[in-house]
C-alpha cells in the first residue's frame, strides 16, 4: 500500500473538504491510505499528489474519489428505535393531522427525506414500515426521497440489490422473504417497495435546489463527519425544508445541542426526535 | 483448516473415500453422502461449513439439487461443485445459483486445499467483523442512552433559563416578585 505524506494529507483534506464538507486531518492517514490507495494504484499514479492534480481537471476522477472516501456504513433498520418511533408515534400523529386538514378528495401527501441515504437501506426500511402500517396506500400520496453524495451508492440504492452480508444486517427473515426477491446470490427489493422511493445525488454542502417541504427528515450519522460550523449550517438548511409541524430524526448518538437552537428534542420510548420550537 | 466441517457428496465410492481421507488428514470434520437425496437429508439435519458435491449423480437429486437445498437452508454454507470437463457451462450456471466454486475431475487435491483455505480465511474474517460489529453496537447503544438523557436535560435547562430571562425582564412585576419567581424556577431544576 502506497504511503501518504503529511503534505499530501494537507492537500487532499482541503480538496475533500471543498468537495464534500467531510472534515479530515493528519490523524486520518490510515483512512486516506486504505480508501484512496487502491484508487492511486488502479489509475497507475505514482503518488497521492498526482491523484489530486489529475482529479482537479477530471470530474469523473473526482467522483471516484468521493465514492471512495465516503463511509458507506449502513444497515436495514439501523438502531431500530427510529423505525419504531415512525411506526408508533410519528406516522400515526402525522396522518391524523394531515387527514383532519384534508378535504378528503385528494390522497393525503406524506413526504419523507433520507439525507445521506448511502446504498438505500434506510429508505427501504422506511418504506417497509409504511407498508406494514398502511394497508391501503392509495389513500396517501407517499413521496420517499433518498439522497447521497456518492454516485455508486445512489446507483446501488436505485437498483435495490443487496448481497448476502448487507441483507443479513438488520433484516428479519420474514421481512426478507416478504419484501425481497432472490437474485443470483443476492436479494433485490420487490417492485412495489422500490416504486415508493426515488433517489438523487445530492451534496449536503450545496444549496438544496428544487426541494419542497418535507414532513419527516432522516439525517443520521452524516453530521458527525462535518466541522461544527458546517454541522450548524446543515441543520439550519434542513430546517428550511421541514414543515412547520415536521419531524427530524438524527443518529442515535448525535446531539443538536449548540447546533440548532430552533429545534426542540422530544422523547418517545427510547428514541429522540426533533421538532421546530413553538 | 481444522475447524471446517465438510459434507462430501458423490455416488462413486472411490472418490468419496479418497476425499474423506485427504480432508480428514488435513484436520477437517468430514461426513459423506452417496446420493443427492442423502445429502439433502444431512443438510436438513445439520450445518456444514462446506458442501463438496459431484454435479452429475444418478437418482432424483443431482448436484444442483444439493446446491439449492443447501442454500435454502443455510446461507453461510459454501458449496463447491465437482464437474467433468464437458459440463463447465452448467457449473457456471450453478455459480449463478450461489455455488462458490467448481473443480474439474480428476480432482487436484492441492487446488481443493487452496480453495478450502480461502474459505477458512473468509470465515475467520467474517467472525472478526461480527465481533467488532457486536462491540460497536453495545458501545453505541450505551452512548446513545447517555446522549439522549443529556439532550433532554439540556433542553429542559434551556427552557428554564428562557423562562427566567422573561420573568426578570417583566416590567409588570416587582423586582422582589421577579426574583422570587426566578428562584422558584431555579430550585425546581435541583429536582
Amino acid at each position: 500500500m502506497i504511503r501518504i505524506t503529511p503534505e499530501e494529507i494537507a492537500l487532499l483534506s482541503k480538496y475533500i473538504y471543498g468537495t464534500t464538507g467531510i472534515d479530515l486531518d493528519q490523524k486520518k492517514a490510515y483512512l486516506f491510505e486504505s480508501r484512496l490507495g487502491p484508487l492511486v494504484e488502479e489509475q497507475g499514479f505514482s503518488s497521492y499528489s498526482e491523484l489530486y492534480y489529475k482529479a482537479k481537471v477530471d470530474p469523473a476522477l473526482e467522483r471516484k474519489i468521493i465514492d471512495a472516501i465516503t463511509t458507506k456504513e449502513t444497515l436495514f433498520f439501523r438502531d431500530n428505535g427510529p423505525f419504531e418511533l415512525l411506526q408508533h408515534k410519528i406516522l400515526p400523529e402525522l396522518i391524523d393531522r394531515r387527514t383532519a386538514k384534508s378535504s378528503g378528495l385528494l390522497p393525503v401527501p406524506i413526504r419523507i427525506w433520507s439525507a445521506a441515504c448511502s446504498t438505500g437501506q434506510e429508505v427501504f426500511s422506511i418504506a417497509m414500515v409504511l407498508k406494514e402500517l398502511l394497508p391501503d396506500m392509495t389513500k396517501y400520496n407517499i413521496k420517499l426521497l433518498g439522497t447521497d453524495i456518492s454516485d455508486t451508492a445512489i446507483a446501488q440504492a436505485s437498483y435495490g440489490r443487496y448481497n448476502q452480508f448487507e441483507i443479513e444486517r438488520g433484516l428479519s427473515r420474514d421481512k426478507l422473504l416478504k419484501y425481497f426477491n432472490p437474485n443470483g446470490g443476492s436479494w433485490k427489493i420487490k417492485d412495489e417497495i422500490r416504486a415508493m422511493a426515488s433517489f438523487r445525488r445530492l451534496n449536503l454542502m450545496l444549496p438544496f435546489a428544487g426541494f419542497g417541504k418535507f414532513d419527516i427528515v432522516f439525517c443520521r450519522n452524516v453530521g458527525i463527519y462535518f466541522s461544527p460550523e458546517d454541522r450548524k449550517k446543515l441543520f439550519h438548511k434542513i430546517l428550511d425544508v421541514l414543515e412547520r409541524d415536521g419531524y427530524l430524526i438524527v443518529g442515535s448518538t448525535e446531539s443538536l445541542a449548540g447546533v440548532c437552537s430552533r429545534l426542540e428534542p422530544k422523547r418517545h420510548l427510547r428514541s429522540i426526535f426533533y421538532q421546530l420550537k413553538e | 483448516m481444522n475447524s471446517l466441517s465438510i459434507l462430501v457428496v458423490d455416488d462413486d465410492p472411490v472418490t468419496r473415500l479418497l476425499l474423506e481421507k485427504r480432508l480428514a488428514k488435513s484436520g477437517c470434520r468430514v461426513e459423506t453422502a452417496s446420493s443427492g437425496d442423502e445429502a439433502v437429508n444431512f443438510v436438513r439435519e445439520g450445518f456444514f461449513d462446506v458442501v463438496l458435491t459431484d454435479l452429475m449423480m444418478p437418482g432424483g437429486v443431482d448436484g444442483i439439487g444439493v446446491l439449492e437445498a443447501t442454500k435454502n437452508r443455510w446461507n453461510q454454507t459454501e458449496v463447491i461443485l465437482i464437474t467433468a470437463y464437458a459440463s463447465v457451462d452448467s457449473a457456471v450456471d450453478a455459480m449463478k445459483k450461489g455455488a462458490s466454486d467448481y473443480l474439474t475431475k480428476p480432482i487436484n487435491f492441492e487446488e481443493l486445499m487452496l480453495r478450502l483455505q480461502k474459505i477458512n480465511t473468509l470465515k475467520s474474517l467474517t467472525k472478526d467483523a461480527e465481533g467488532l460489529r457486536e462491540a460497536m453496537d453495545v458501545t453505541e447503544k450505551k452512548a446513545a442512552q447517555t446522549i439522549q438523557d443529556l439532550e433532554i436535560m439540556v433542553s429542559d435547562l434551556q427552557h428554564t433559563c428562557s423562562a427566567i430571562k422573561k420573568i426578570l425582564a417583566d416590567e409588570n412585576l416587582e423586582t422582589t416578585e421577579r426574583l422570587a419567581l426566578s428562584l422558584k424556577l431555579l430550585s425546581s431544576l435541583a429536582g
